[in-house]
């Protein structure tokens, strides 16, 4: 690791005063917001699963999940965080660190962000260096180095600006992943990630403990997955609900978290055997796509289309802060260390479908996922959700939009920003979209 | 004779039995479904052994061209009598069972190829001891590439994943490699393919050679002595493959192993001579195995993306006009796969089509259906084996049994 320099290269220096305020009046704005977002989630939805009571603790950035985690930096533990689900959680898991998921969706953050780049740029982003600046998150401030893959442009130089406050492990990835020489080289990156990991927490990476950690990550898989066999019938579970639950994944405990998914679908498969449905199934069916939405504040979308009149119910998705967190699992061939590395980078590279690749045949990976999940969970429309500044879905838009009128699925973009102003207006447009899926339902 | 033959077929009946009855233990009891398919077909490639080699154990033993202890089984075998043909060298498999061991049930389609191929319109006596051949080459090779052709669209090169015994042989080079929890190297694409296409040369070679040897041994102009028809290096001759080829010393093995083979009388027989090093082992029979089993424990199923065997099998079973008669078929259904490179990369003969063609038909020729990318494929239906259209086997979630913790 290079010597870090103490002078700031690109953030301003902040008093610790204002720090304190900043992220005080954040704090609490916020936590008022997700005990609200989870009222509402319990109260629109009178038959919501007891298991969810669970996540729903999970869901408070700072309550148990923040002590546990500055207990296990005490007793010498190491936390790494990461940007992007290309991080080789794995690895981590391994070494006995633990992961997290460090992206920030406090909408307040991004006005700090602000003072550091322009608000052209990604609001994911610009949220995250403002989170930092006033040391918001628990999980970004106890991070002992943040793994930062070169995605996407906002992406790339986010990791370059959190270098003024934690060691920054930088993997480049690369752009066309359909070629032997980019699985190398990204086979290569993650190699050279375990060593530093390995350096970082003073444990040896050894063949048990890695076939151990990938057991670990398989049975979550395994868990999520019947989480999503759940939501393809009639609708069991609000789409909100489902999508914490998948979403609390990034910062707790894996094991602990597949227990708790498991307890939550056999409360589910209770409810299917009584045909116990949260809302009627003839509700309109969609499906979401594009940008990451992250907990605690950029929650509307989600809240937005369960609570509309008419309502609508979210099946499936394919957004990398939810379903797209736990779809494939590490496949090992034989359990050689070797092996073991290259699955884990097959896993994290070829499987994706993240909109940052490109390829002569159009990102067909991704279509191709959204037209399986359209027929699995028997989608009726889908929800094309951009950030302002999140320039690689907004031009994937036109290739999924042909797509999908060929199935006869109509699809709606819907752009917004980090804010609670448009709230009102994307209210009006996504009911008015509903309306029009259940006008074709009732047709 | 009919009590024999009904004998013989309830000993294979037993025998088939067990195979089923161990095929459904294996599917019940392991759980890991990882595992199960690979379990499975471990458990078919040994228990093909004894089918195969059959001939051994039943009946009188005999050493060929060794009259002093008795004839050889000829008449147990099951081709012994085919479409009115007296056909006494068994059943054209392809599969690499050696024909050399004494009392074989099946036969190494490559040998029979070779052997009748020249001089084809004789009929007359056989190759082994006290065989006689009742119709002439040409319509033996007709039998041979009949029943070969028929094989192979039967089951293609299923033939190789899951019955020959050479097949097994690889697959325990690579078990041996995993207790020593050595990775295996990979050939690259490219070479991998050249090696795929290599394999129609060598046939193509060897059936070549196959005719200049056995003309030469009839026509007189003898490089070697006796080869002339019905003399002691005459089967040589006219099977080339079969003296470079890496089964026929693991076959003496199975023989000694069945007592159809006293081992220190072959090496007493041993004369020296650099194509005789045992009684019907060649010593390039010993080096070919000896660099075989050094590939096969560097790279997986080394020999088999180089058999001509299977070659010749994927000719009948994956090129126009067979291709579209074949049964076993490995699909694909583009819209299930998330291109992973799962299935690329357990491949033991590293076959790319299945990761890379879009959908449908994916059977390639270097593919020996062994199904292990099907077993591995975390995607429910992506890949799926269809027999005569019906599918048999599905791409399961193998995370999925949804037994709650």
């Amino acid at each position: 690791m290079k010597k870090q320099n103490t002078q700031k290269k690109y953030v301003p220096e902040l008093s610790q005063k204002e720090i304190d305020e900043l992220s005080n009046s954040i704090k609490t704005s916020s936590q008022k917001i997700v005990a609200e977002t989870i009222k509402r989630m319990k109260e629109s939805d009178k038959n919501r699963p007891k298991t969810m009571k669970y996540f729903d603790e999970m869901a408070d950035l700072f309550g148990k999940r923040e002590k546990e985690i500055i207990e296990a930096k005490k007793s010498g533990k190491k936390i790494i965080g990461y940007l992007c689900l290309f991080a080789p959680i794995e690895l981590i898991l391994a070494a006995d660190a633990i992961p997290v998921r460090i992206n920030s969706g406090w909408y307040d953050a991004t006005k700090i962000g602000d003072r550091v780049v322009p608000v052209e740029v990604c609001p994911v982003i610009r949220s995250t260096i403002g989170a930092k600046m006033v040391s918001l998150s628990p999980f970004l401030e106890n991070s002992d180095a943040i793994i930062s893959v070169l995605t996407c442009d906002a992406m790339t130089k986010l990791g370059e600006i959190l270098t003024d406050y934690t060691p920054i492990w930088q993997m480049t990835i690369p752009r066309i992943k359909d070629s032997d020489q980019a699985l190398r080289l990204w086979i290569e990156e993650i190699k050279s990630i375990k060593k530093e990991i390995e350096k970082l927490t003073g444990n040896k990476i050894t063949r048990k403990k890695l076939r151990r950690a990938i057991e670990l990550t398989q049975k979550a898989t395994k868990a999520f997955r019947r989480l999503q066999q759940l939501r393809k019938g009639n609708p069991v579970i609000m789409g909100r609900d489902a999508m914490l639950a998948i979403q609390t994944y990034i910062w707790d405990d894996v094991e602990r978290w597949t227990k708790n998914t498991n307890k939550l679908c056999d409360e589910l498969e209770k409810r299917v055997k009584n045909k116990d449905w949260s809302v009627p199934p003839d509700t309109p069916r969609v499906l979401i796509t594009g940008t990451p939405m992250f907990w605690p504040d950029n929650w509307k979308v989600p809240s937005l289309v369960e609570e509309a009149n008419p309502k609508g119910v979210i099946l499936a998705d394919e957004i990398c802060s939810s379903e797209r967190i736990l779809n494939d699992p590490v496949g090992v061939d034989e359990w050689s260390m070797n092996d073991m590395l290259n699955a884990i980078g097959e896993r994290y590279l070829m499987a994706s479908t993240c909109a940052c690749f490109s390829s002569t045949d159009g990102n067909e990976d991704r279509i191709n996922w959204l037209i399986t999940k359209i027929k699995d969970h028997k989608i009726d429309g889908v929800i094309y959700y951009v950030v302002r500044g999140c320039m690689l879905y907004a031009m994937e838009y036109t290739r999924v939009k042909k797509v999908l009128d060929q199935l006869n699925i109509p699809v709606y973009y819907l752009d917004t920003e980090y804010t609670r102003e448009d709230v009102g207006q994307m209210k009006t447009r996504v009911e008015a979209f509903l309306e029009m899926l259940t006008a074709r339902i009732d047709f | 004779m009919s009590m024999e033959t009904l004998g013989n077929l309830l000993q294979i009946a037993v025998f088939g039995g067990l195979i089923l009855a161990g095929a459904l233990v294996i599917l019940i009891w392991v759980k890991d479904k990882t595992k199960n398919i690979s379990t499975l077909r471990l458990f078919v490639q040994i228990a093909f052994v004894p089918l195969i080699f059959l001939g051994l154990l039943i009946g009188p033993f005999g050493l060929p061209q060794n009259p002093n202890l008795g004839d050889a089984p000829r008449e147990r075998l099951l081709g012994a009598d085919l479409l009115g043909n007296q056909f006494p060298d068994g059943l054209s498999v392809p599969i690499l069972a050696c024909w050399y061991p004494n009392g074989r049930t099946v036969t190494c389609s490559v040998w029979q190829l070779q052997a009748y191929l020249f001089p084809f319109w004789d009929a007359g006596p056989g190759f082994g001891w006290g065989t006689f051949y009742s119709s002439n080459g040409l319509e033996r090779i007709g039998i041979t590439l009949g029943l070969m052709i028929a094989m192979s669209l039967l089951i293609g090169r299923a033939f190789c994943g899951w019955i020959c015994p050479f097949g097994l042989y690889n697959d325990l080079m690579i078990r041996i490699r995993k207790i020593f929890k050595k990775p295996h190297l990979s050939f690259s694409e490219k070479t991998n393919k050249a090696i795929g296409q290599l394999r129609y040369l060598i046939i193509a070679a060897f059936l070549i050679l196959s005719v200049i040897l056995g003309s030469q041994a009839i026509v007189g102009t003898q490089l070697v002595g006796d080869t002339a028809p019905g003399e002691y290096y005459y089967s040589y001759f006219t099977a080339p493959f079969c003296q470079v080829c890496p089964m026929k010393p693991l076959c003496i093995l199975v023989e000694v192993g069945a007592g159809a083979m006293n081992p220190l009388e072959e090496i007493n027989h041993s004369t020296g001579v650099f194509y005789e090093a045992g009684y019907y082992v060649t010593s390039l029979n010993i080096i070919v195995l000896g660099l075989v089993t050094a590939g096969a424990l560097a790279f997986r199923r080394f020999w088999c993306r180089i058999c001509p065997l299977g070659g010749l099998t994927a000719l009948f079973s994956t090129f126009y006009p067979f291709k579209k008669l074949a049964l076993l078929r490995l699909n694909k259904i583009e819209e299930k796969c998330t291109k992973c490179g799962i299935c690329k990369r357990v491949c033991p003969t590293q076959v790319t089509e299945v990761y890379e063609e879009k959908g449908g038909d994916v059977t390639v020729s270097g593919c020996m259906l062994c199904f292990r990318c099907v077993e591995m494929c975390p995607y429910e239906d992506c890949l799926e084996v269809k027999m005569a259209r019906k599918t048999v086997l599905k791409s399961r979630n193998w995370l999925e049994p949804s037994e709650s913790e």
